[in-house]
């Protein structure tokens, strides 16, 4: 515990610059993946628990792309692209077989690809932390905000997740695919009957929502350290986001994600022990006042 | 003679919808009346306000002189207004002997003891009671989610009847069953009102089945009461045979 | 079953396994039966809510941990006695209990078992994060101190057999009696139509925390017994895969069934030292296993007997229904 560290660096432009722009990656990967799940949870009604692992896949797709071809753009593709393939089989051959089974049956199957992904990694990449580095494209020097400085992979990580997430809201808001989505996520059968192959969109919405993950993993590479297992906390808090911003709710699962970057980052400097502490007392208070969320509309 | 359930100027509405239109309506104790109207009328609706599954936006429901609109669902349970369900809501994995003790014991207050052993005798065998009114003593040991459609159906009723209910509402307890299993459904009914003495307040789409065992008739149309008297005086009321008996050609039989 | 025929029933097979194992066991069957104890009642806890309840908890592992750490760190500190500092642990798993429930139990279905899994993964850090209390990542470190009690030592592994024994049969034979009572029946509704048990005037929401609390007391009480056989506690005892592996022996065994997850837990702990002992490839073989039970059969050993065994039988009741009408 360390508020006078704490207080120094908010009166500190440069500190909080710094702290900030921290902040918005962690959020951001968070909110990448958050946004995945929710959109798989809209229109499917079910949980991905596997989704952290999605994440992990991303970043070692795109370690293993920059390490053959040395371009960053080409290990987001893999990422995104990737890992968008992988879930598009792991829902046809595994989950699409338990959406009628009860929870328990979804989330074993999860369990088991958890399990599985882990130790397929360890066994393709080994078990040691493996580091991408800092990608030549953005070998620049930092950027001037206010006092501080921002390093440029972090304003574009920035950006770009903001990108995907309007682009994503502008596919689901703004055209036809999203129409027939929206009308699945509320009744299947309806859009069956008019002729819409609903395993298709089924498919091509859980492929979506992994390549957000897989988007995530790549994302990160440049930042992050790459270790078997490493997709679990992202879970945990992409799920705490979910249910601060509200089921369901995109809008509300990225400020929430925001917010939760803030606290992890600032949270280092004034109250390293207590940062999850913290996220989660959150999330009891808002659980608490409003069980839906603070954006949620009432739970179906 | 002073009403067991008094409605006054009931209302609901689902955004545009106006799905209970001030409906004002009495139910004599000990009473056995039939609710009928088109589908989407308001019928299922008016059931979930009486029951506290809906909050109603305004009126009034007393049970016996009591407002109850606004309490929750178990509160008026215990008060006495049971219900079975339009589609049948049922334990699947108990047996049938087991779900109605299950049921009486809930209803008696008699479900926290951690230190006794399920069944408590003198709860099965107020479920046999019940079994045999409804006859489902044929399937006592059969879990619920064997039994054939209209059993399931009769389950729900029982599972109603187990709280000892004054006002029982059941929402089409007919639906989904062939003709013959229809008259037998009712005649079970209708013996059970006359044996057990309570107020009886169901739905029903065949009429034929409403004009013989109703005493009174309620019709609602668009959430409003269209029509309500005898089945004689339905069937020569002319809002009911232009408005009603038209659309009810569409019904499936 | 009576009541009574169960406690004798237990009663007997505890003292026979008890007997043949220290008369003709060796060292390595004593490691096996405790553990099988202690897994076997850490699964037969959580079974209270996945199986009866219909509330599938992935943070089970939360009470594993907080019972071992705990009764660790209180045993440590030195100042309390065996049986004190493991009836405190106990309440301290009601009170921890009782706590999350409340959060946890205001979601339904996934979320429910993401909000568990959340809370147990709050514990985790706590332990990896406060390493001057429980170690971090080491673990308690420095062994746990067993003084005699009451005549008995546990630093005696025969003894502490027994012990574990005793502690499990009892365990068994409370949860067997919950599930029985009226009470067990009532979270059965709840896990079969929670609606129509409000409807027929049942508290569900209390009724869901109580539940959550007992299988919390019992998980505990099995994580109690984890820190007396290890002498420590280790973070992966509070750590997500911990719960995963509950839930995998309750499957594998199955969940309708009272002792299914107890055979599932037997089962689990062949495979896992099996697996461990062949390959190096545990994650992929025990996640392949589970995806087979998972897709191929949807539920568990016991499960398909005991299905088999009621459609038999109303079969049956069908047919001399059939004959009376
Ligand atoms: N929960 C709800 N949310 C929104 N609209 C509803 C809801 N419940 C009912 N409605 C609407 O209210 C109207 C009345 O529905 P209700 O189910 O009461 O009709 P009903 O008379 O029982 O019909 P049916 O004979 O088909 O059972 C319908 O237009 C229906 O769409
Ligand atoms: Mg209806």
């Amino acid at each position: 515990m360390n508020p006078e560290a704490l207080l120094a660096c908010l009166t500190t432009p440069a500190c909080i610059v710094t702290q900030v722009s921290a902040g918005m990656i962690i959020g951001m990967l968070i909110f990448l993946v958050a946004s995945g799940v929710t959109l798989i949870f809209g229109v499917l009604k079910v949980v991905n628990f596997t989704h952290g692992s999605f994440y992990m896949l991303g970043v070692y797709f795109a370690l293993t792309a920059y390490g053959l071809t040395g371009s960053y753009a080409v290990s987001l593709l893999a990422g995104a692209i990737g890992v968008g393939l992988f879930g598009v089989v792991f829902e046809r051959f595994f989950m699409s077989k338990v959406y009628n089974a009860d929870v328990l049956m979804q989330l074993l199957v999860c369990y088991a690809f958890i399990l599985i992904l882990d130790d397929v990694v360890k066994t393709v990449w080994g078990g040691d932390f493996l580091k991408m580095g800092m990608p030549e494209e953005f070998a620049l020097p930092p950027i001037k905000v206010w006092d501080g400085f921002v390093p440029p992979f972090y304003a574009f990580l920035t950006v770009f997740a903001v990108l995907i997430a309007v682009l994503v809201a502008a596919l689901l808001g703004l055209t036809r695919f999203g129409k027939i989505v929206r009308a699945a996520a509320v009744n299947r059968q309806m859009v069956s009957v008019l002729g819409i192959n609903t395993s298709l969109v089924y498919a091509l919405i859980f492929g979506l929502g992994s390549v957000l993950a897989g988007l995530a993993g790549a994302l990160a590479a440049p930042v992050r350290s790459a270790v078997p297992g490493m997709g679990f906390d992202i879970l945990i808090e992409s799920f705490i986001v979910t249910v601060i911003g509200g089921m369901g709710s995109m809008g509300g699962a990225f400020i929430a994600a925001i917010g939760i970057g803030l606290i992890r980052s600032f949270g280092t400097i004034g109250f390293p022990l207590a940062t999850e502490g913290v996220m989660f007392a959150i999330m009891a208070i808002v659980l608490l006042i409003k069980p839906t969320g603070l954006f949620g509309r009432r739970a179906a | 003679m002073t009403a067991r359930l008094a409605i006054t100027g009931l209302m609901k509405r689902f955004g545009g919808v106006v799905a209970t239109d001030n409906v004002t309506l009495d139910f004599a104790p000990g009473s056995l009346t039939a609710i009928i109207g088109p589908n989407g009328a308001g019928k299922t609706t008016f059931f979930n306000l009486i029951t506290g599954k809906l909050k109603p936006d305004g009126g009034e429901i007393r049970l016996d002189g009591v407002d109850i609109s606004g309490q929750t669902q178990s509160e008026i349970v215990r008060r006495g207004i049971g219900r079975a369900f339009q589609v049948a809501s049922i334990f699947p994995r108990f047996t049938v002997e087991d779900a109605l003790t299950a049921a009486v014991l809930t209803h008696r207050q008699q479900t926290s003891s951690m230190l006794r052993r399920f069944p408590l005798p003198d709860a099965a065998s107020r479920a046999r009671e019940i079994m045999a009114l409804v006859g489902l003593e044929r399937v006592g040991k059969t879990p619920s989610r064997y039994l054939s459609h209209g059993d399931q159906k009769l389950l729900d009723i029982a599972l109603a009847l187990a709280l000892e209910p004054k006002v029982l509402l059941l929402d089409e307890p007919t639906a989904g069953m062939g003709p013959e299993e229809r008259w037998q459904m009712i005649e079970r009914v209708q013996r059970l009102w006359s044996e057990v003495g309570m107020t009886l307040v169901f739905i029903e789409h065949d009429m034929d089945i409403v004009f013989k065992i109703a005493q009174t008739i309620r019709v609602l149309r668009y959430g409003k009461v269209l029509a309500e008297g005898t089945p004689d005086e339905i069937r020569s009321n002319e809002a009911v045979i232009e408005a009603y008996l038209g659309t009810s050609l569409e019904e499936p039989a | 079953m009576t009541a009574r025929l169960e406690v004798l029933a237990g009663v007997v097979l505890g003292a026979l396994v008890v007997a043949l194992t220290l008369a003709f066991g060796d060292k390595a069957l004593l490691d096996v039966l405790m553990r099988l104890a202690i897994f076997g009642l850490l699964a037969l806890s959580l079974n209270i809510l996945v199986g009866y309840t219909g509330l599938v908890s992935f943070g089970h592992a939360m009470f594993f941990g907080l019972g071992a750490y705990s009764f660790g760190l209180l045993m440590q500190s030195g100042a309390v006695s065996i049986p004190s500092a493991a009836l405190i642990t106990l309440v301290v798993a009601c009170i921890w209990g009782g706590v999350v429930g409340t959060f946890c139990i205001r979601l339904d279905d996934i979320y429910f078992s993401f909000l568990t899994l959340a809370f147990q993964m709050l514990l985790y850090s706590i332990i990896i994060g406060w390493v001057s209390l429980t170690g971090g990542d080491q673990g308690l470190m420095g062994g746990i101190p067993r003084p005699p009690f009451l005549g008995i030592n546990l630093a005696e592994p025969r003894q502490l057999f027994v012990l574990i024994v005793v502690v499990f049969v009892v365990c068994v034979l409370a949860i067997r009696q919950i599930v029985q009572s009226p009470f067990g029946f009532a979270l059965r509704m709840i896990r079969d139509n929670a609606e129509r048990a409000r409807f027929l005037g049942l508290p569900v929401q209390r009724y869901k925390l109580i539940a959550f609390v007992l299988s919390g007391f019992f998980g505990s009480v099995s994580g109690i017994l984890m820190s007396l056989y290890v002498s420590g506690a280790y973070p992966n005892f509070a750590f997500w895969s911990m719960s995963g592996d509950a839930i995998f022996m309750i499957i594998l065994g199955g969940l309708t069934v009272f002792l299914g997850p107890l055979v599932g837990a037997a089962v689990f702990l062949l495979l896992n030292d099996n697996i461990t002992r062949l390959t190096e490839h545990h994650g992929i073989v025990m996640g392949v296993v589970l995806l087979a039970i998972v897709l191929g059969m949807r539920k568990g050993f016991l499960d398909v007997l005991d299905e088999w065994w009621q459609a038999r039988a109303s079969r049956a009741e069908a047919r001399a229904g059939g004959d009376r009408q």
